[in-house]
C-alpha cells in the first residue's frame, strides 16, 4: 500500500515536470496519449482486476463518454469543463444499467454479453445518422475557449495538464476504492465467491460499484478524447481500443494500481515505435497477449511483487503489506 | 406473402452455415470447457485456404475442400498441443485470453499476407436459379446447404459411433476416470479441437463459394457463433442447429422488413435477451452456466 502510494506520488511529480522540460509537440502528444490510456487502463483494471470478470465491452463507456461530450459541445455549446464531467456521469448511468444486466453472468457469458453491448452501441452510432451523424462522425468538437489564441505548444501543454488532472482524479478514486472496505470486499469476492458470501459480502453489490466507477472513469477519458482529438466516430466503440486496453492491463499486471500505468506507458511507446510497421503491429500485439498469458500470467507488477517478497531486504515491507491487506 | 417465404428460405440457407460454424464452437466448449474466441478466425482461414487451393493451386472444389479440411485439422491439432494444452485445468480465464490473443494474431497476419480484397471461391455448380414454388434459390445454395447437412451428420456419427467419439464423451464426463480407463486424454482434446476447427473451416469455405470471403470476416463470425451457441445452450448439438436456423431466419426477416444496415444487431439482441431470460439456452441439459 505504502509502496504503491509512494510510487504513484513520484510518478506524478515526474509527470508534472515533463511538459516544462520538453518543448517538443510530438513528445507532448505522446505524453497525453499515455495519460489518456492510463485512465482507460485504470478503469478497465477496476473490472478485470477487482471484479475478476473479463470485460470485452469497456469501449462502450469510452464511446458513450466521447459521444456525450461531442454532442453536448456541438448541439448545446457547453464548454469542456462541463462536458467532460457530464460524459463521465452519462457513462456511469449506462454502467448502472449495463452492469445490472451483465454482472449476473460470469466467465465466458460475461465476456460475450459485454462485447454484445459494445457492438450494439457501435451499430447504433453508425446507423442513427440524424443523431450521431452516422459513419461520418462528429467533427469540429470545440476546444476550450482558453486556447483561442494560445500557441500550439501551449495548447499541448494545457491538454497535458488536463490529462494529468484526469489521471490524478482517476487514480485517487481507484486508490480510495481499492483500499476501502469496498475494495477489500471486491478482492474477497474475486478470490473466493462462496467464502465472501458466507461472511456476509454480497458479490453483486460490490461488483456493481467497481463496474460503475470503471464506467465513470472511462467516460471521463472519452470526454477528454472528444475535445482533444476534436473528432468522434464510431471507431471509439471499436475493437482496436479494446485490444490496447486489454494488453496494457495484462502486461502491467491486473489487480494492481501501478500495473496499468506501466502498461499504458509501455504499450503507447511501443505503438509509436512500431508506427512504421503499422500492419505488423497488431499481429505482434496478438503474440504479446499470448506470451503474457503463457509466461507472465500476473503481469510485470505481479512478477516484481513476487521478486520483492522473496528478497530478504524487502521482507519487512512485504510483511507489512501482508498485514495491511492485498497489494 | 411471397416475399415472406423467400426471406424464410434465405434465412434457412444462412442459418445452415451459422449452425455448422457454431457446431465446432459448441463441441470445443462442451468437451473441453474452452471458450474459443479464435473460432471465427479459424472459419476465416478455412475460406482463405479454400481460395488458395481452388484459385491459386487450381484444384477442383472437392479436392480443395479435402485439402482445406486436412490442413485446418492439422492447425487445430497444433493449436491445442502447443497453446491450449499449457493452460488446461487453470480455469476459464487464461484460455479466454489466449484465444483472444490468437484471434488478434491470426486476423492481422492474414490481413498482412492476403490483403483486404474479397476472395471468391469457384463453386462446383453454376449459379443457376432453382424454382421451388414461389421461392427462388440457386443450385449452388441448395448444394451448399446439402453439404452443411452432410457435414453435420458426419460430425454426429463420429461422436456417436466411433471409438474416438466414445473416448471424447468419456473424457467429457470425467477426465480422471477416462485417464484411468486408459484413454489418452491429451490426444482426445487435440482431436476435439481439430474436429471443431475442421467444422469451422468447412463452413468458411462453403460460404465463401456462395458469397465471397474476406480476411476480416472472423470477428463477426465468432460473435454469431457465440450467439447461436448461447441461444441453443453451450455444448448442445441440437441447440446449435436450431439456434443457427433461428438466427438465420430472424436476420433475414429483420433485413427484409426493417432495415438491412442494422441486421447484425438482431444477434446481439437475441444474446442479451437469452442471457437475461433463459441463461442456460433452449436446449442445454446441464444445470450450469459455464
Amino acid at each position: 500500500m505504502k509502496f504503491e502510494r509512494n510510487t504513484l506520488l513520484v510518478l506524478g511529480l515526474i509527470a508534472l515536470a515533463f511538459p516544462l522540460l520538453v518543448g517538443n509537440q510530438y513528445l507532448l502528444h505522446i505524453g497525453i496519449m499515455v495519460l489518456l490510456y492510463a485512465v482507460l487502463a485504470t478503469s478497465l483494471n477496476l473490472i478485470v482486476g477487482y471484479v475478476g470478470e473479463f470485460s470485452l465491452g469497456h469501449t462502450a463507456f469510452l464511446g458513450l463518454g466521447a459521444y456525450t461530450a461531442a454532442l453536448l459541445s456541438l448541439r448545446l455549446g457547453l464548454p469542456a469543463w462541463a462536458t467532460i464531467p457530464l460524459a463521465g456521469v452519462v457513462s456511469a448511468l449506462f454502467g448502472v444499467v449495463i452492469g445490472a444486466i451483465t454482472l449476473r453472468l460470469r466467465g465466458p457469458y460475461f465476456v460475450i454479453i459485454t462485447l454484445a453491448f459494445a457492438e450494439v452501441l457501435r451499430l447504433i452510432a453508425n446507423n442513427w445518422v440524424d443523431f450521431t451523424n452516422g459513419p461520418m462522425g462528429l467533427s469540429g468538437v470545440a476546444q476550450p475557449a482558453l486556447l483561442a489564441d494560445a500557441s500550439p505548444l501551449m495548447a499541448k501543454r494545457f491538454y497535458f495538464y488536463l490529462a494529468l488532472g484526469l489521471t490524478a482524479v482517476s487514480l485517487y478514486l481507484a486508490y480510495r476504492f481499492v483500499y476501502s472496505n469496498n475494495g477489500r470486499a471486491a478482492v474477497t469476492v474475486r478470490e473466493n465467491r462462496f467464502v465472501a458470501q458466507s461472511v456476509g459480502i454480497r458479490p453483486f453489490v460490490y461488483a456493481m460499484r467497481a463496474f460503475v466507477l470503471g464506467a465513470f472513469l472511462a467516460g471521463l477519458a472519452g470526454g477528454f478524447y472528444a475535445h482533444y482529438i476534436t473528432f468522434v466516430g464510431a471507431n471509439v466503440f471499436g475493437f482496436a481500443f479494446m485490444v490496447s486496453m486489454i494488453i496494457m492491463v495484462l502486461i502491467g499486471g491486473k489487480g494492481t494500481l501501478i500495473g496499468p500505468l506501466l502498461g499504458a506507458l509501455l504499450v503507447t511507446l511501443l505503438t509509436e515505435y512500431l508506427r512504421e510497421l503499422q500492419e505488423l503491429r497488431l499481429s505482434l500485439f496478438g503474440l504479446i497477449v499470448m506470451a503474457v498469458v503463457l509466461f507472465l500470467p500476473n503481469g510485470l507488477m505481479g512478477f516484481l511483487n513476487h521478486r520483492r517478497e522473496r528478497n530478504p531486504s524487502d521482507a519487512a515491507d512485504g510483511a507489512a503489506r501482508a498485514q495491511g491487506g492485498p497489494a | 406473402m411471397d416475399m415472406l417465404l423467400q426471406f424464410v428460405a434465405n434465412g434457412l440457407v444462412s442459418g445452415a452455415f451459422y449452425a455448422l460454424s457454431a457446431l465446432g464452437l459448441t463441441l470445443i466448449f462442451g468437451l473441453m470447457r474452452v471458450v474459443n474466441f479464435a473460432h471465427g478466425e479459424l472459419y476465416m482461414l478455412g475460406g482463405v485456404m479454400g481460395w488458395l487451393a481452388t484459385t491459386v493451386l487450381g484444384l477442383n472444389f472437392f479436392a480443395g475442400l479435402a485439402l482445406t479440411l486436412a490442413v485446418m485439422g492439422a492447425c487445430g491439432w497444433l493449436v491445442d498441443r502447443f497453446l491450449i494444452e499449457r493452460v488446461r485445468d487453470q480455469g476459464e480465464e487464461p484460455s479466454i485470453l489466449l484465444t483472444i490473443g490468437l484471434s488478434i494474431f491470426l486476423t492481422n497476419t492474414a490481413l498482412l499476407l492476403v490483403g483486404t480484397a474479397p476472395l471468391t471461391i469457384e463453386g462446383p455448380l453454376p449459379n443457376k436459379p432453382v424454382f421451388l414454388g414461389p421461392v427462388v434459390l440457386t443450385e449452388l445454395r441448395v448444394f451448399a446447404v446439402a453439404a452443411c447437412a452432410v457435414l453435420i451428420l458426419a460430425a454426429h456419427l463420429v461422436i456417436r459411433h466411433t471409438r474416438l467419439g466414445r473416448a471424447m464423451r468419456a473424457t467429457f464426463q470425467d477426465p480422471m476416470a477416462a485417464r484411468l480407463a486408459g484413454i489418452n486424454t491429451a490426444r482426445v482434446y487435440a482431436s476435439t479441437f481439430a474436429l471443431g476447427t475442421m467444422l469451422a473451416a468447412s463452413a468458411g469455405m462453403l460460404l465463401g463459394s456462395i458469397y465471397s470471403t474476406h480476411v476480416s470476416a472472423g470477428g463477426l463470425v465468432s460473435l454469431k457463433a457465440f450467439v447461436v451457441v448461447i441461444l441453443g445452450g453451450m455444448g448442445s448439438f441440437a441447440g446449435a442447429i436450431v439456434g443457427g436456423l433461428i438466427l438465420g431466419v430472424a436476420e433475414a426477416l429483420w433485413g427484409g422488413y426493417i432495415s438491412t444496415g442494422t441486421v447484425d444487431i438482431i444477434g446481439f439482441i437475441i444474446v442479451i435477451l437469452t442471457l437475461i431470460f433463459k441463461p442456460y439456452g433452449l436446449f442445454s441439459t446441464q444445470v450450469e452456466r459455464a
